[in-house]
């Protein structure tokens, strides 16, 4: 809620301005590149609209029953002065008239906003054919026998005697009135002492002439003499592929197939050679800072800070917009001053061609330093260019930039900064760079990548080995932990070594009987533990039947048996066993739970 | 052999190794200092040269040769050692302030390419650090993450307090990885040239009779898209890009 109030402040004064701005500034500006002319002669009506809003609506044309009307397009452009935009949509019709008369055309308008804005009336006289002075356009399309021409090429000028580097306009106009076949291909015209800039073909119209109706494709060329004298502007050629339209039509039966399959003609047609008088400019009012620029431009200057301390650069960027040879416009010169060192950096220019004008904006970056602190300016720079619509030279400029200079810490009087320049001496150790260092420092060898290092790669390698080292440790702990019968057929054969090495201190301390339970004691728990089953009531049948079910051998089995059998007769028998015969039972045990081991037990 | 007398041993040798390091400046090198105190920039730069002729680099002797360049006026050469210096020393703050400065004189964009915010970000935490240092923190990262690993895995000790190191670790763990990844692209794999030549066209295309994009100022910092025999392809502020000769720009 809290935002509303500022937001409504906001666009309430916003808004007036707006609506004033759209309503106040357009204008309508309506003229006629001839005010009388012949029947068939064409006419070529220019509607200007001008205002500040950005989407200008095309003009409204009242009917216009005694002409012809073709549209030739519209062409629009921006302007941005001062903050304020401004705009204009030229829209360009042919009227080719078709009854003798004078007529008005008054209701020319357009609609902005709700507002409609009418355009200033023009008048036509149409007279009848030949009664004007005898004009090329009258004539153009004529052959020498006075038929119509099916195709020719037209080149003409804007203006025949420019100022030297003033833009001339060059427009060829390739008529046709058959059809043609691929696509013509145009030689263009010498311009020895011109810089020529083409600005590319426009749509095609469609112009009547002595009663035909032509496709005109038109091409434009910006030139700028870069000479005074007489120039001369080449002819240009165009060679297509026609068809041969009235060849013998009545003599050949088959022309009309001709023309239907496509087999035109190869033609060449040329425009005539033009004279150009180029004026040289004038001496008079000649500023000291003109540089050859010709055109209407205008210059200003942005710097990208408004405080800055000593020795420390500020950028001014310069921009010079307009029209004219963009491209020659040259660096705009930067005062002496003690105030400031100055170093050019770059440049760039964007052009446009819009109005069959060349027009646009060149860019400087100058870097200033400055080398005191105080309230400094930056003097107002000049550009001074000839306008060749008035005659005369006009110098724009900008405005001086005002920039507050501080004292860094430790600032010096007399402290100085690179120069710049080749060849130039400079003062005590600058305050610009940072001095020199005195030592060599760490050498290449010492700044050697590490990332594909043996040794680092192994530093990163260990971790991930012991990781696995330590989960391969756990698992097996957990096992032995979780699952007893796991536990106890891991320990079994640790157990039964246990127990054999016992009997055998029993056989050497001649206690055979001990030692003989000993040995059947061994055998069941090493069995037992295997299968994770009790050994108590664990009996000779018992162990041979479980060793089958589990595919031992038959013949282990017997051993075993037989093992047990003999443990039992010396236990529970008479006699004590000869040292031999405990010796072999203890082979016997030990070869029983070796094969035993290699019983699979799960 | 105890213990400490081992360490003794040690730090003797490395004692040496130190001294013998300051004592092994090339001639060359004091020369050149030699010259630039005197203010004959150009014999400094010939000595400062054939310190790098015999195979040596390092961070102050690019810096040295690039404030004799600056001294004489060669923006551009001075721009290109001291990027060569910054790359071997990127916390040196001698060496990042005459960059800038020389880089306010050639007045664009330092890096000739505008960086998107993501890669302004990256550059803006790694800038200082050389490649080998983000290397060393990701190991050591690396191997605490491994350790954390190994007492909740193999070990199978499992608290929360551990659980939170673990997260906390391998966070900063990508993030270095992330990093160090980066520096490299940057620093190794992105191929950088500097315009050297005092009038130098931006071509918009591999021919000089082709249209001029802009005119470069020697020390622009431009990145090389591509190489023909003549040209260079190059991407620069606000990524426009043109084609420049080759004899206009050093490569870094």
């Amino acid at each position: 809620m809290r935002l509303v109030v500022p937001i409504l402040v906001v666009a309430l004064s916003i808004l007036p301005c707006y609506a004033a701005s759209k309503s106040d500034d357009v204008k309508v500006k309506v003229s006629l590149s001839k005010t009388t002319v012949a029947i068939d002669d064409p006419v070529q009506l220019e509607v200007r609209v001008e205002g500040a809003s950005q989407d200008l609506p095309d003009p409204k044309l009242p009917t216009l029953p005694t002409f012809e009307v073709y549209s030739q397009g519209r062409s629009s452009s921006y302007n941005w002065t001062n903050g304020v935009v401004s705009s204009s949509v030229i829209s360009r019709y042919l009227l080719i008239p078709q009854k003798v008369g004078t007529y008005p055309i008054d209701q020319i308008s357009v609609v902005v906003g709700n507002k409609r804005y009418k355009g200033n009336p023009v008048e036509i006289t149409v007279i009848a054919k030949g009664k004007t002075s005898p004009q090329t356009t009258s004539q153009k399309g004529v052959d020498q026998s006075g038929k119509t021409r099916d195709y020719f090429l037209e080149a003409e000028v804007d203006n025949s005697s420019p100022y030297v580097n003033q833009q001339v306009l060059l427009t060829l106009r390739y008529y046709i009135a058959v059809q043609q076949y691929g696509t013509p291909q145009l030689i263009a015209p010498s311009t020895v002492g011109f810089w020529t800039e083409e600005l590319g073909n426009k749509t095609p119209y469609y112009q009547r002439i002595n009663g035909r109706r032509y496709k005109v494709i038109e091409i434009g060329y910006a030139l700028f003499p870069t000479q005074t004298g007489n120039l001369t502007i080449g002819r240009a050629t165009i060679q297509a592929q026609v068809a041969s339209r009235n060849r013998n039509r009545s003599n050949d039966p088959f022309g009309v197939f001709g023309d239907f399959f496509g087999r035109g003609k190869d033609v060449t047609m040329h425009s005539s050679p033009l004279s150009i008088e180029v004026k040289p400019l004038p001496r008079k009012g000649r500023p000291d800072s003109f540089t050859g620029t010709i055109g209407d431009f205008r210059i200003w200057a942005v710097s990208d800070k408004k405080q800055v301390e000593v020795n420390q650069p500020v950028t001014v960027t310069i921009s010079i917009s307009g029209s004219g040879n963009v491209k020659s416009v040259a660096e705009p010169v930067i005062p002496e001053s003690d105030d400031f060192r100055v170093y050019r950096s770059s440049s760039s220019e964007d052009i446009n061609h819009a109005n069959n004008r060349v027009s646009g904006t060149k860019v400087f970056e100058e870097v200033f330093i400055p080398r005191r602190p105080g309230n400094l300016e930056i003097p107002a720079l000049q550009f001074a260019y000839f306008d060749p619509e008035a005659g005369r030279y006009r110098t724009a400029q900008t405005e001086p930039i005002k920039l507050l200079v501080t004292r860094p810490e430790g600032y010096a009087e007399g402290d100085d900064i690179y120069a710049g320049e080749p060849g130039v001496t400079i003062g005590s150790e600058t305050k610009g760079i940072r001095h020199i260092k005195s030592d060599l420092g760490r050498t290449a060898d010492s700044q050697k990548l590490i990332l594909f290092d043996p040794v680092y790669m192994a530093v990163n390698g260990l971790p991930v080995l012991a990781l696995l080292g330590a989960i391969v440790v756990r698992r097996r702990r957990n096992r032995l932990s979780a699952d007893v019968g796991y536990a106890r057929s891991r320990a079994a054969g640790k157990e039964a070594r246990r127990r054999l090495a016992e009997a055998q201190k029993l056989a050497s301390s001649d206690q055979s009987k001990d030692f003989y339970a000993e040995i059947y004691n061994a055998v069941t728990s090493y069995v037992a533990d295997k299968l994770n089953i009790s050994p108590h009531g664990l009996t000779s049948e018992k162990i041979s039947q479980l060793l089958g079910e589990r595919q031992a051998d038959e013949e282990l089995v017997a051993q075993v048996v037989a093992l047990m059998r003999d443990c039992d007769f010396a236990r529970y028998g008479a006699a004590g066993g000869a040292t031999n015969q405990i010796e072999s039972t203890l082979r016997r045990a030990e070869e029983v739970m070796t094969r035993i081991e290699e019983v699979r037990f799960d | 052999m105890t213990r400490s007398s081992r360490f003794l041993v040690l730090s003797a040798l490395l004692l040496v190794v130190v001294a013998s390091s300051a004592l092994a400046q090339p001639e060359e090198f004091l020369m050149g200092n030699k010259f630039y105190e005197q203010k004959d920039y150009t014999s400094a730069i010939r000595m400062y040269e054939s310190v790098l002729d015999q195979g040596i680099e390092s961070a102050p002797l690019y810096f040295n040769l690039g404030n004799a360049y600056f001294k004489s006026g060669d923006l551009g050469h001075a721009v290109v050692n001291y990027l060569r210096a910054q790359r071997m020393a990127p916390a040196d703050e001698d060496i990042l302030a005459n960059l800038e400065f020389a880089s306010h004189l050639t007045r664009v964009q330092m890096q000739g390419i505008e960086l998107n915010p993501i890669n302004a970000f990256l550059r803006s935490l790694v800038g200082q650090y050389h490649l080998n240092d983000l290397a060393w923190v990701a190991s050591v990262l690396f191997v605490l993450t491994f350790v954390l690993l190994i007492i909740r895995y193999g070990l199978g000790s499992e608290h929360s307090v551990l659980r939170l190191a673990r997260v906390g670790v391998i966070t900063l763990l990508v993030a270095a990885c992330l990093l160090t990844t980066y520096k490299y692209r940057d620093d190794y794999l992105t191929r950088r040239a500097v315009i050297i030549g005092q009038e130098s066209p931006i071509f918009t295309g591999a021919s000089v009779s082709s249209e001029i994009e802009l005119q470069g100022a020697p020390g622009l910092v431009l990145e090389i898209l591509e190489y023909s025999d003549e040209f260079l392809k190059v991407s620069l502020a606000n990524k426009r890009q043109g084609w420049i000769q080759r004899e206009l720009v050093a490569e870094l």
